[in-house]
């Protein structure tokens, strides 16, 4: 049976991915925030997204009204009935996760499968706040959401094969491919990306060459479609560094051990697309770069 | 015979229930929003009678059910217990080249109509469910799949292959299969009705002209060309799809604006046609507004559109020696005079001469447009693909039950 409603805790840039996912899968979504702010911001960032997808031609402005009607804002984690997925996408810290589970605990059907989509976090642990264990399963969507095929579903110590199987399907329905991995920090997405982000900012700190260079290198030279440099500048390189910071703790290998030039930039404010500049620099958010920075 | 003729879609049944002998629609509709929060039954009896009501429709199944019950509810209803229906139509998009006319649905043939989900993504997995649901709901009345490419298999090899290499043919069934086969079949047939001929002796030119538009060249009762191709996306200009392009842009488009395949296929099939020229609507009615009213761009979305259909119309006069008959079908088909009028503007050499007041005049009923002096004959008609499937669907019903005694 295909999933028809869930709910999305927290209406950020991971939270407005899932919902515009979900939607233009055909699920009824309910998006929530911890106020009206949030969430107007969050509607407006979903029709944006929808609006550069129709001038791409990817969609009609009658689907984009299709797939808005399908997102229902609420403020607050108010029980919402026949929702058969909460979705948590709060900040990456233990503490708010935890908060959120309980709530969800608290507020949804027994029958309602908890769903975290930390990339760091332990999700065992964070489901220990729990009585239902079993159904309490991780969902790594990789960065952007709305354009990235693939999802990491994550089994946690103990959830359940059904549950388990009822994640992956739900990846299907939102029409993406499933990879299973079981819990460990990183997952395989950030685990091998990350150093290999790090390693690029090495070389371009250690004067190997121009950023444009070692992103056209590894671009043409493997047939990546984006270059370390750029994809940094496209997750944000202080949302980069948060997350090698977690794996250096985790872990404790130093290959994880963010490169001194990340720090600096992060310092400086040129943490990537978001703010047009970081390895390169972005005009007006369309994506190209302009010209090379650092 | 009482039959049920249904057209499973992504998220909508529609169905007609008739009486072949009497040849009567007894009702009519469709169900909605299937899988979906509010669900929506639409019922029309023969007699005018209609409902308009929310149902719970999970799935295909839950939607068949729901017909079955108004069908023989004591209000709305045309029966008084299931046993009355005595066989169910069902229409299928796609046949490939192994299902070259109607069927009996037997595990084999449900299988064929399997195998073809690769050549209709979007339509072959939804008639398979319909099909399913049917065969649990009604376990014991024999199922019959008619199919839109069906009628064009008697197309010889110099129109349905693609001068691309000869191995993708082998190798993915990449060829012209044709569209809307049912409609062209029952178009062509109720021409040569109109002019009291047969068929077996006339050239008729059917264009289909509605959401989908195609053209087909009929050579004495069978399909020797048609204008849509491997998909439907090919030949006339649509409301939403292009129809014929120069392949080549595509490749150059997807390069220049860095487009995905998804969204390619997008582009060509949900932003082009009249509302890719226009930029104001895919349906011909505000085209032809605005174009009177002098908006540009919706008179040269009219232009092409018509010029196009033109273009086919000459192809087939040539492709089959000569032309008896143009019939004009499906929604603007069959609706717009200017559409007809342009289409056929200049085509004089052809023995093409259309009555301005017949052709104006033609609403609502089967009519001749063409001049009385008119040497090829015009038409307008309104298609029944439902009541080919119905009749279809007896004829192999009967000749079954016929075997078996």
């Amino acid at each position: 049976m295909p999933v028809r409603k869930i709910f999305v805790a927290g209406a950020g840039t991971v939270g407005q991915g899932i919902a515009e996912a979900a939607a233009s899968a055909g699920i009824e979504v309910v998006l929530s925030d911890i106020d009206e702010r949030h969430l107007d911001i969050a509607i407006n960032g979903i029709e944006a997204s929808l609006n550069s997808l129709i001038e791409r031609w990817a969609i009609t402005a009658s689907e984009k009204r299709t797939i808005l009607s399908r997102i229902q804002p609420v403020v607050g984690l108010k029980n919402s009935e026949d929702c058969e997925f909460a979705i948590e996408a709060v900040p990456e810290q233990l503490d708010i996760k935890k908060q959120v589970f309980r709530e969800f605990d608290r507020n949804f059907d027994a029958q309602t499968i908890l769903v975290s989509t930390t990339s760091t976090l332990n999700i065992t642990e964070i489901g220990r706040v729990t009585r239902r264990q079993d159904r309490v399963v991780g969902m790594h969507f990789p960065f952007p959401i709305v354009k990235t095929a693939v999802v990491e579903v994550v089994r946690a110590l103990k959830t359940s094969d059904r549950t388990f199987e009822a994640a992956k399907d739900l990846v299907v329905q939102m029409g993406r491919e499933v990879v299973e991995v079981n819990e460990y920090p990183g997952y395989i997405t950030t685990r091998v990306m990350v150093p290999f982000i790090n390693e690029a900012i090495h070389a371009l700190m250690e004067g190997i060459a121009t950023a444009e260079a070692i992103d056209k290198a590894i671009k043409l030279g493997f047939g990546f479609p984006i270059g370390p440099l750029e994809l940094a500048d496209t997750l944000g390189l202080d949302d980069l560094m948060i997350l090698m910071e977690s794996l250096y703790k985790e872990l404790g290998d130093l290959k994880y051990k963010p490169c001194p030039l990340l720090r600096r930039m992060v310092r400086d404010g040129y943490v990537g697309k978001k703010v047009g500049k970081g390895f390169f620099t972005y005009m007006n958010g369309s994506g190209n770069h302009a010209d090379t920075g650092s | 015979m009482r039959i049920l003729v249904l057209n499973s879609g992504s998220s909508s049944v529609k169905y007609k229930f008739f009486d072949t002998g009497k040849r009567l629609c007894l009702a009519e509709g469709q169900v909605e929003r299937i899988g979906l929060p509010g669900s929506l039954l639409h019922h029309k009896r023969f007699d005018g009678d209609r409902i308009r009501t929310g149902v719970e429709a999970l799935d295909h199944g839950k939607a068949i059910e729901i017909v079955i019950a108004v069908l023989m509810s004591e209000n709305h209803g045309v029966i008084s217990e299931k046993g009355e229906i005595e066989a169910v139509g069902h229409r299928v998009a796609h046949g490939g080249e192994r299902l070259t006319e109607s069927a009996l649905i037997t595990d084999e043939v449900r299988k064929a109509i399997h195998d073809c989900i690769e050549l209709a993504p979007l339509h072959n997995p939804h008639n398979l469910r319909g099909i399913d649901a049917c065969k649990q709901l009604l376990p014991d009345i024999p199922q019959v799949a008619v199919f839109d490419t069906a009628f064009h298999h008697t197309m010889p090899a110099s129109s349905y292959i693609y001068a691309v290499p000869y191995i993708l043919y082998r190798r993915y069934g990449i060829r012209r299969y044709g569209f809307h086969g049912t409609s062209h079949r029952y178009v062509a047939g109720r021409t040569a009705e109109l002019m009291r001929r047969e068929l077996a002796s006339l050239n008729v030119i059917t264009c289909h002209l509605g959401n989908g538009c195609s053209v087909a060249a009929i050579k004495k009762g069978k399909s020797i060309d048609t204008s849509m191709g491997f998909t439907p996306l090919e030949g006339l200009v649509m409301g939403t799809r292009c129809g014929d392009i120069d392949p080549a842009l595509v490749l150059y488009v997807m390069s220049k604006e860095n487009l995905t395949v998804a969204e390619a296929t997008a582009m060509l099939n949900k932003h082009s046609g009249l509302v890719g020229i226009s930029g104001i609507s895919s349906d011909m009615r505000e085209i032809e507004n605005q174009a009177e009213r002098g908006e540009e761009r919706a008179k040269l979305a009219l232009e092409v559109f018509t010029y196009r259909v033109k273009k086919y119309i000459g192809a087939y006069a040539a492709a089959m020696g000569g032309v008896d008959a143009v019939t004009f079908t499906g929604g603007i088909g069959s609706n717009s005079a200017i559409v007809r009028a342009k289409s056929l503007d200049g085509l004089e050499f052809l023995g093409i001469n259309l009555d301005v007041e017949r052709n104006r005049g033609a609403i609502g009923v089967d009519s001749e447009i063409s001049s009385s002096q008119s040497r090829t004959k015009v038409y307008t008609v309104f298609t029944n693909e439902e009541l080919v499937i119905a009749l279809d669907t007896e004829r192999i019903v009967s000749s079954l039950e016929h075997q078996r005694r």
